[in-house]
């Protein structure tokens, strides 16, 4: 698994590397004033961030060979609260069946590292897909986090839409309401569900950013 | 159990059935309280049975043992946190949720919504929280029914959910009742409780006259805030808490710079931050010791940073801003009035004076004179008005009555004031070779004169306010520069108007007496009020430069002594006098050449003595006080306010005075002006005001602070204590 520019899908080994210093260098900077280092957030508009990384069901993954199609990346923690509200009361499974009926693919990201919260192998993500119904295209296992944080995803559940020309198009929360209650799934405005139908009209999306709500994603090293 | 009406404490809505799961554990919790409070008997009144769980014990407490029909009583959702666990604020960053406390009270009472203190940060790798660890109240004002009688009882009812985070996240609900006696007289709660409201109300936000302007530039924001209190040795580190998500990059570092008055962040731009909204939040500023304030900020979009309307506004609390037409009317007054001030005292013998020397004058020439004094103290005012303002926007904590901080400005005023004392006494002549002093006083006096008398009046009698000045100089202050400038012109109209009066009004004219003897006479004794004047501001020297100031400006009056006599020689003498002239001219020169010593004799070490029975004012011990719920007395004083010094004497140390202190236990706290003292200045603005003297009485329990007026009678202090501390 990988994490390079969109831009050189061919992976050249002096560029990525050079990319990856300059990510490094990026980081440190920040690291050197606080201990925790911001996330750099993708911009709307702009090509997603590439990646190649292994599903639950050991199969290789990637943004590239996707293209055309619409994507959305679901970041998740099966013990999380706020991932529990949205399992719990169908709606994440909802939002997955209206997506595989439009064509869209549904990739559920798990980023905790080894041993902590929310942290799965293969079999495991696959046991939580069959016992809460749920229909992803595929869960990526990113127990390092390298997607996470070129997305940089802060928590789960965060959402995001890639259009099919490989831009990103969304990011933020699920919905509007910041809670773990069920009951308020209803009155919220469904701010990932209009992105992703959106995208698949080929129209603008409204509301590009919203405050991604949940809990603090588990990085490794953290 | 009273019918109640629903009253969200947030208004967050929540919905009308829990899913099954939280159920369960609500109802776990109730079972848990009420074993809790079967097993310890009557749980105390003003705190509900808790609600534990292994990471966080929570009650609903209430901050008074008792509480009065038609007052108001806080109401807090307390939350005791097991090392590592931390709840959310308002803004919860990056991740989490702020709790949701919904009040159920009895039919008549309100409730306003949750007062969130100030918070700290909470990094998980790089995902930033912003809320509270160890523990925390979330107080909510609610207001008792004015009809519940004495012995009823007061009940509140709150369901309350919480998410409590480490690294994971637990949310947790409960449902609390509080059976709260009524009765005639408040009584503070328990303790324990009282600390807990108190460790709360350390971290509530407070609010300060600071001016503060958002600008975007790229990828970052830039968070400019001035105001009074920022130094950079009072300022180790800042932090801007955003109130709403998406403005800036909560996790991202902010670059912090001080420069006295001067304070900025420079954040990372948020993923959803909109350069034309306006975006309020909380500055948390830590001093060297490491405490830590949190101040409220309103920052002016940066596309309306023109607007002067973007200022923190100050009016929720005890500032008072006035609009325009009172501004300006109660500066004339407060001009007017300030004519009785003993202030003034310095310039009664000046205008005893000038008054006489219209005895006898043509109308014409009364008239100019009333003109040109008129003119005289309208640019007095406008010039120091100006100067303040530039020196405001310069980012220097000064106020009303400034120029007497300097002790360079107290020693010249002094020497001004004994020279004119010596002119008066006739030691020497202003302009004119003599004659005679009677011929002198037959001649009209110059324009220039009555030009430059109003000058002084003005320079000499500003230090002190009147009343209807302060609120008026406040306001004025915080107007823009011409609406500032308009309205101390009115007040230097009031102060010339009774002057001007009589100049212009020729019946009032004609009573003066005929010019005589009795006009040299006059004027020899007026000499007197002019040397006690200079007696006092050396004295003012005395707190201001200590004993090596008032030496040198000893020193320095005698050379302006020797000076005047030599002249007035010179003047007697036939000849030219060059000589003399030349010998007074070095001895003035020396006098001046004194004053660069005094600015280096200036240093601190000039601190105000404590007298007996007061402290030292500081803004971190009233708000202690407050805390505790102690009635303070806060009285802003200076050296070279003489309506401060006559208060003092008259009303704020007398026997009854004193003994009223006592007795009430009212906390004497008294703030030296006498040099400049940011901290000072930002409390008078908080008021409003900038200038002395001020006094502020504090009640009982909590309660906005009263603003007593300027001028202070013993039977009104003690009246006003008696009634602050119930």
């Amino acid at each position: 698994m990988t994490t390079s520019s969109p831009s050189d899908r061919p992976a050249g080994f002096g560029r990525r590397a050079f990319l990856m210093a300059g990510a490094a260098t990026f980081a440190a900077g920040p690291a050197l004033l606080a201990a925790a280092p911001a996330l750099a957030a993708p911009q709307i508009g702009q090509p997603a961030p590439a990646f190649t990384a292994r599903d639950s069901n050991g199969q290789t993954q990637s943004l590239s060979a996707l293209k055309g199609k619409v994507v959305v990346l679901e970041w998740t923690n099966h013990d999380c609260p706020f991932v529990r509200k949205h399992y719990g009361a169908g709606n994440m499974q909802k939002l997955q069946a209206e997506a595989k009926s439009q064509g869209v693919v549904w990739l559920t990201v798990a980023s905790s590292a080894p041993g902590e919260q929310g942290a799965v192998d293969g079999a495991t993500a696959n046991g939580l897909t069959a016992s809460r119904k749920a229909m992803p295209a595929a869960v990526l296992l990113d127990p390092d986090g390298k997607i996470g944080r070129a997305y940089g995803a802060q928590v789960t559940p965060h959402m995001y839409v890639i259009g099919k020309d490989g831009t990103l198009l969304y990011m933020g929360g699920i919905d509007s309401i910041a809670s773990t209650r069920a009951d308020d799934i209803e009155k919220a405005q469904p701010y990932l569900r209009d992105a992703m139908l959106a995208a698949v009209k080929g129209e603008p999306v409204k509301t590009a950013v919203t405050r991604p709500y949940g809990c603090t994603i588990k990085y490794m090293g953290t | 159990m009273r019918t109640g009406a629903r009253q969200a404490g947030q208004s967050r809505g929540r919905g009308q059935g829990a899913p099954a799961g939280r159920r369960a554990f609500a109802g776990a919790g109730l079972l848990a309280a009420f074993v809790l409070a079967a097993a310890c008997g009557p749980a105390k009144a003003q705190e509900s049975a808790a609600v534990t769980s292994p990471r966080a014990g929570v009650t609903l407490v209430a901050d008074a043992a008792q509480v009065v029909p038609g007052q108001q009583v806080r109401i807090g959702l307390r939350q005791k946190l097991a090392p590592g666990w931390h709840t959310y604020w308002t803004n919860p960053g990056d991740a989490g949720t702020p709790p949701e406390i919904a009040l159920t009270l009895p039919e008549g009472a309100n409730a306003g919504e949750i007062a969130w203190p100030g918070p700290d940060r909470f990094a998980v790798g790089p995902v930033m929280s912003f809320g509270y660890a160890r523990e925390v109240v979330f107080p909510i004002a609610v207001t008792v029914p004015g009809r519940l009688r004495p012995g009823d009882t007061f009940t509140v009812e709150a369901d309350a959910s919480w998410l409590v985070c480490e690294k994971e996240c637990i949310p947790e609900a409960g449902r609390f009742t509080l059976a709260l006696p009524v009765a005639a007289q408040a009584a503070p709660p328990a303790p324990g409780i009282a600390a807990a409201f108190a460790a709360t109300d350390a971290r509530r936000p407070i609010i300060l006259d600071w001016r503060a302007r958002l600008a975007a530039e790229g990828g970052s924001i830039t968070l400019t805030v001035e105001g009074d209190g920022i130094t950079p040795e009072r300022i180790a580190d800042a932090f801007f808490y955003p109130q709403a998500w998406g403005v800036i990059t909560h996790a991202a570092p902010q670059a912090l710079e001080v420069t006295p008055g001067r304070l900025t962040l420079v954040a990372e731009k948020g993923q959803t931050f909109d350069p034309t909204a306006a975006h309020g939040g909380l500055i948390a500023v830590t001093d060297p010791a490491g405490a830590t304030r949190w101040i409220e900020v309103a920052p002016a979009a940066a596309s309306a940073a023109a607007r002067p309307a973007g200022f923190a506004d100050p009016a929720g609390a005890a500032a008072e801003r006035l609009p325009l037409a009172r501004a300006i009317l109660f500066a004339f007054l407060g001009g007017l009035i300030l004519n009785l001030m003993p202030c003034v005292f310095p310039v009664l013998a000046i205008k005893a004076t000038a008054l006489a020397r219209l005895s006898g004058q043509d109308l014409k020439a009364v008239r100019l004179s009333g003109m040109f004094y008129t003119v005289g103290v309208l640019a007095a005012f406008l010039a120091l008005a100006g100067a303040l303002l530039a020196m405001r926007a310069a980012g220097a904590a000064v106020g009303w009555g400034f120029q007497f901080q300097s002790p360079v400005f107290v020693a010249a005023t002094a020497w001004l004031m004994l020279a004119i004392g010596l002119n008066l006494s006739g030691v020497f002549e202003v302009g004119t070779s003599l004659t005679g002093a009677g011929h002198h006083l037959a001649h009209a006096p110059s324009h220039k004169g009555s030009f430059f008398t109003g000058l002084l009046a003005v320079v000499v009698a500003t230090p002190c306010t009147a009343p209807f000045m302060g609120a008026a100089i406040g306001s004025a202050l915080a107007a823009p520069v011409p609406v500032a400038l308009c309205v101390f012109a009115a007040m230097g109209l009031g102060l010339a108007a009774p002057y001007a009066l009589i100049a212009f009004a020729p019946r009032l004219a004609r009573l003066l007496p005929r010019p005589g003897l009795w006009m040299v006479r006059l004027r020899q004794g007026l000499a007197f009020p002019m040397y006690a004047t200079a007696a006092w501001l050396v004295w003012v020297l005395t707190r201001q430069a200590g004993e090596l100031g008032v030496m040198i400006a000893l020193a320095g009056g005698v050379l302006v002594a020797l000076a005047a006599w030599i002249y007035g020689v010179a003047q007697h003498g036939r000849g030219r006098g060059l000589v003399p002239r030349a010998l007074a001219l070095a001895a003035v020169a020396g006098t001046i050449a004194l004053l660069p010593q005094l600015r280096a004799a200036a240093a601190p070490g000039a601190a105000p003595e404590a007298t007996a029975g007061t402290e030292r004012f500081s803004a971190a011990r009233l708000a202690d006080l407050r805390r505790e719920g102690r009635p303070v007395f806060v009285n802003m004083t200076a050296a070279w306010c003489i309506t401060c010094l006559v208060n003092e004497r008259t009303a704020l140390s007398t026997g009854a005075a004193k003994a009223a202190f006592r007795d009430k236990g009212v906390v004497y706290l008294k703030g030296d002006w006498t040099n400049q003292d940011p901290e000072i200045t930002a409390f008078l603005r908080a008021f409003g005001r900038d200038g002395l003297p001020f006094y502020a009485l504090y009640p009982k329990g909590g309660g906005d602070p009263v603003v007593l007026p300027p001028v202070l009678t013993e039977a009104r202090l003690v009246e006003a204590l008696s009634r602050a501390a119930h």
